[in-house]
């Protein structure tokens, strides 16, 4: 009885005040928001609030934004800041250059919500500056990518916040050593067991960077996007919200930062609060991970075994790395490693946190010796080049990405990968065996292996990776 | 009766939102709090003196022990100068320790000094200062730990003696050491002074040779009481001319001027037959700033009353051919020209100018320092120093008063500097009379229904370093154009200008909510370089020998 009356406060927190200016509908309103959660309610409500908070999330995830929420973005571009368009109004709905969809269901919904998508989903991500208008998919113009699954985000997030503040304790410590030995410190960039090359301190603060690898210059690890990217779900949330939706995060485009309530001119003020976006965060980090196919037939089972032990032998653990050690579960929003134009934590009063080790899927993480949970996500969490001259299927796009050149992409966690074909960051690989024959570069030499070997063995770990599942919860 | 009752909601919607645009622009985004704590900090220098000390004030703000945090050098008038090394932790409080100044000649000379300016003149890494003082004007040059010895002999300056209130410097193309420009007010001993006495300003232009020769003086005359200077590339020629700004309260026949300055050549003054038009104002001050992004600079020039805001007039000038002005202030609400706060309807006097993103927003906002000159009865005697932030509108908004800069103080020079290396630019503050303000900036206002809260933290930001091989290390006359999505931001490396006070160090941009940029820089000798690369909030390091930028990192 005091549960569910807390979940029914907790509902009526999270339901907040209703949009300024907003009449109310019938019950028939097409509208999505008829109010905004209210995140200081929420944060302060503490855990009772969560399950509400998810659920409004989970809803926002499914809903199709309307024109009277705010959708569309008429005059401002898919860009990550807020960017005018040059001349003339977006069209509702754009295949090419966003807007793309009406909800984060529409492309992530395979095989459940909050998972991948079939390639008729693809995006065409571009940067949003110049030539933001494009109707073609020239990879001139942009670059074409499948739909990531979400399944485990919220532990993915985890585990680059921690190998991020990893990264900056061993910077911070070689530029103090420098500094008080007067001599120039060299410091291995190794975090869980990954290592992102070194950095060089000199006594005069200066850090050479130049050997630093598959990271950010700022040693921020960015766990999501094709490319590795982008910091955390929030900022992320807020870009798709723009990109796809055409729903403006008021954090990064409202008067704060643009002088307008409605920088896109879609008619509609602030149309997304903090509290909405900690919604979206909240239901996508509480996803549960992927799992292990239950009830393998026997063959399958005995195949799969044999291919985890080739995936070893062969050398793909070495980006795609079994499992990553987690110390804590707790997920706050925000996040600490997020900029200006992404809530960050010391704006608000107080996070929200999720405990995530409350969560049923928690109980099927194993732990290491040290308590530290294992994290089986099958990736380093870092960017590799994966092309080389001859083996460059990989290699088709033009275009580089926040940074990072065309042709290197963070490693893919596989866990989930037996649920969310096809593969290869833009869906072109119908079969495992195509993508995993299209690794050049750093991973040519365990290409090269895995073609080395005779063709049941090859098969053994097709069947190991289609093990690899994400099962309705 | 609905449709009447609707109406009417309508009717007075319109009107409210008519008054609204009526008033002076409201700043909407991030309002600084600056946080005075001159005393907490540990600094105690009062600028004060005689009538030749009503104007000046300034200081100098620069790292001199290689901590990348900077220090200030403070002119006291009457009072003796002070050094205070900046003892700060990287996002703390500002701490500064006062170390005695031993020039190796008589101490004396400390005294009467109005202003100061770092420069690196010798090129042997460390900070060089340039004091203007009434008598002689001292060139200190910098070595290890905060020391400084008198250069004059050395590097054979005479030290132009007079009564000196600005100055500007510039690396001419084949120079190795700066060609030196010198501002003179009133030449005390003249007949009739100081109606009509203005004396006579100075170029200094380095002789051959390895060391610094400053042996040979170039009059630039007629001098018309030049209280601020600068050079400046105003129409992207790639050769900067000499502005000068002069106080119309002592000329006569006198306006403010521009001077070529050729390599090789006499200084010729911009004419009207070159364009150049007849502006009197009581200029004290010079700020450069490019607000639009079109690459050519505008101006802000203190005065007293009416400020002025420069634009190339594009009818006019052309593209830069002539320098024909149009003043901007009162259509982008820049006039400043009376106390904002306070009640005081008097005409305001203003010192000190410079433009600089104080919240990180990426556009560029003004700062004036302002006080009476001392008792003057036809002027504020309670003359707050204004904040203006840029809006996205392309006007400005006043926020002085709500940043906690309004206090009642007579103020004059300024230093605009990063002091505790958080991001986040500071003002150092001279007063004439009273103790220097120092306004930390401890990050964006957050009203609540019950009161302010704990500030915000502000926009992105990079802060950056140009490093070239000598002559001109530091890169003075240097642009620096910094992209953010379809925007770009420009900074120009200057010495000189405002109020006897400049600073050398990192150049603060303000980034908003981008997370990264794109930096050229085009070198003092106009090449451009290739694209920076960097990541925000981050003091980048940019060496024109290297292809990457380099990050660095304070000790503390």
């Amino acid at each position: 009885m005091k549960r569910s009356l807390g979940v029914l406060i907790a509902l009526g927190v999270v339901s907040g005040v209703l949009a300024a200016g907003a009449a109310p509908g019938g019950s028939w309103d097409e509208r999505v928001f008829g109010s905004h959660v209210d995140f200081d309610a929420v944060a302060a409500a503490g855990p009772s609030a969560l399950p509400a908070l998810i659920e409004r999330g989970r809803e926002l995830f499914k809903a199709k934004f309307t024109t009277a929420d705010g959708a569309g973005r008429p005059k401002a571009t898919q860009a990550i800041i807020p960017t005018k368009r040059k001349s003339g109004v977006n069209p509702p709905f754009s295949r090419t250059s966003g807007p793309d969809s009406n909800s984060c269901f529409g492309c992530h919904n395979d095989p459940i919500e909050g998972g991948s998508g079939d390639d008729v989903a693809n995006v065409f991500v571009s940067e949003g500056f110049e030539s933001a208008q494009f109707d073609n998919i020239d990879p001139s113009f942009s670059s074409e990518r499948h739909t990531i699954a979400l399944m485990g985000a919220g532990l993915v997030e985890l585990l680059a916040r921690e190998m991020t503040a990893d990264l900056q304790a061993i910077r911070a410590e070689a530029v103090a050593h420098a500094r008080a030995t007067g001599e120039p410190c060299r410091a291995d960039l190794v975090t869980k067991g990954v290592r992102f090359g070194w950095i060089e301190a000199h006594p005069d603060g200066m850090v050479d960077l130049d050997s630093v690898d598959g990271v950010d210059a700022d040693l921020i690890v960015r766990p999501f996007s094709r490319k590795g990217v982008f910091t955390s779900l929030r900022q992320f949330t807020i870009n798709a919200l723009n990109v796809h939706h055409g729903m403006e995060a008021v954090e990064r485009f409202g008067v704060r930062w643009t002088g307008s309530h409605d920088f896109a001119e879609s008619g509609v003020p602030d149309a997304i609060t903090p509290g909405d976006v900690s919604a979206l965060v909240a239901f996508q980090a509480a996803l549960p991970p992927p799992t292990v196919k239950a009830d393998l037939p026997a063959d399958w089972r005995a195949a799969a075994s044999e291919g985890a032990k080739q995936f070893q032998a062969i050398g793909c653990a070495s980006c795609h790395v079994e499992t990553l050690p987690l110390k804590s579960l707790i997920f706050t929003d925000p996040a600490p490693y997020d900029m200006a134009g992404t809530l960050r934590a010391s704006e608000a009063k107080a996070p929200i946190r999720i405990d995530l080790s409350t969560f049923p899927f928690a109980r099927t993480l194993q732990k290491n010796d040290k308590g530290e949970w294992l994290i089986p996500l099958y990736s380093d969490l870092k960017r590799h080049l994966v092309v080389d001259e001859t083996v460059n299927a990989l290699g088709n796009e033009l275009q580089a990405q926040r940074f990072v050149e065309r042709d290197v992409f963070l490693t893919p966690r596989l866990w989930g990968v037996g649920s969310t074909a096809p593969y290869g960051h833009n869906g072109a690989f119908r079969m495992l065996d195509e993508v995993i024959v299209a690794h050049g570069g750093d991973a040519r030499f365990s290409r090269d292996a895995y073609l080395a070997l005779d063709p049941p063995q090859r098969d053994s770990i097709v069947a190991f990776l289609r093990s690899l599942v994400i099962e309705a919860p | 009766m609905r449709s009447v009752f609707g109406l009417l909601i309508v009717l007075l919607a319109v009107f409210a939102a008519a008054r609204a645009a009526a008033g002076p622009q409201k700043p909407l985004g991030d309002v600084p709090v600056m946080h005075e704590e001159a005393e907490a900090a540990g600094i105690r220098s009062v600028y004060d003196g005689p009538w030749e000390f009503f104007v000046g004030g300034g200081g100098a703000a620069f790292d001199c022990d290689g901590s990348g945090f900077p220090s200030a050098f403070l002119a006291g008038g009457k009072n003796p100068a002070k050094l205070f090394v900046n003892r700060s932790k990287a996002g703390g409080p500002v701490q500064f320790e006062e170390k005695p100044l031993d020039i190796g000649a008589d101490p004396k000379l400390l005294q009467n000094v109005i202003g100061a300016y770092p420069i690196d003149i010798d090129g042997d890494g460390h900070m060089d200062l340039f004091v203007l003082r009434v008598g002689g004007n001292l060139l200190l040059k910098g070595g290890p730990g905060c020391t400084f010895t008198l250069a004059n002999k050395e590097w054979n300056f005479d030290g132009d003696p007079g009564w000196t209130t600005s100055f500007a410097a510039e690396w001419e193309p084949g120079q190795k050491f700066p060609t030196l420009a010198i501002g003179h007010y009133v030449d005390r001993s003249a007949p009739g002074s100081p109606w009509g006495t203005c004396e006579e300003n100075s170029l200094y232009r380095p002789q051959p040779g390895d060391r610094p020769d400053y042996s040979v003086r170039t009059p630039l005359a007629p001098g018309f009481c030049a209280l601020s200077m600068l050079f400046t590339d105003w129409n992207k020629s790639g050769v900067p001319s000499l502005r000068v700004s002069n106080d119309r309260q002592y000329y006569r026949g006198g306006e403010e001027q521009m001077w070529r300055i050729e390599p090789g050549k006499t200084p010729r003054l911009y004419t009207r037959a070159d364009g150049w038009r007849h502006l009197s104002i009581f200029g004290m001050g010079i700020a450069e700033g490019d607000i639009d992004g079109s690459g050519y600079p505008e101006y802000f020039l203190t005065s007293m009353g009416d400020e002025k805001l420069q634009k190339l007039d594009p009818d006019e000038a052309g593209r830069g051919e002539l320098p024909v002005y149009r003043d901007i202030a009162a259509e982008v609400g820049v006039t400043a020209h009376i106390p904002y706060t306070g009640g005081d309807k008097r005409p305001s006097t203003a010192w000190h100018a410079e433009f600089a993103d104080f919240n990180n927003a990426g556009l560029l906002d003004i700062f004036v320092s302002k006080g009476n000159l001392e008792q003057m009865p036809d002027f504020a005697a309670k003359d707050p120093s204004n904040l203006l932030l840029g809006q996205w509108n392309g006007k400005f908004a006043e926020a002085g008063e709500e940043a906690g800069i309004a206090g009642d103080r007579k103020g004059r020079g300024a230093l605009i500097a990063d002091f505790n290396l958080d991001g986040c630019l500071d003002i150092l503050q001279i007063n004439r009379g009273s103790n220097v303000s120092l306004f930390r900036n401890l990050g964006a206002k957050n009203p609540g229904e019950h009161g302010d809260g704990p500030p915000l933290p502000m926009g992105n930001w990079t802060e950056i370093r140009l490093v070239e091989p000598n002559p001109n290390r530091n890169a003075i006359g240097a642009k620096i154009s910094v992209k953010t999505g379809t925007r770009t931001q420009t900074r120009s490396l200057q010495v000189g200008g405002g109020d006897a006070s400049g600073h050398a160090g990192w150049i603060h941009v303000g980034l908003g909510t981008a997370e990264r940029a794109e930096i050229r820089v085009q070198w003092p000798d106009g090449e451009w370089s290739a694209s920076y690369r960097v990541f925000a909030n981050q003091f980048v390091v940019i060496d024109r020998t290297k292809p990457q930028a380099a990050y660095w990192y304070p000790g503390r």
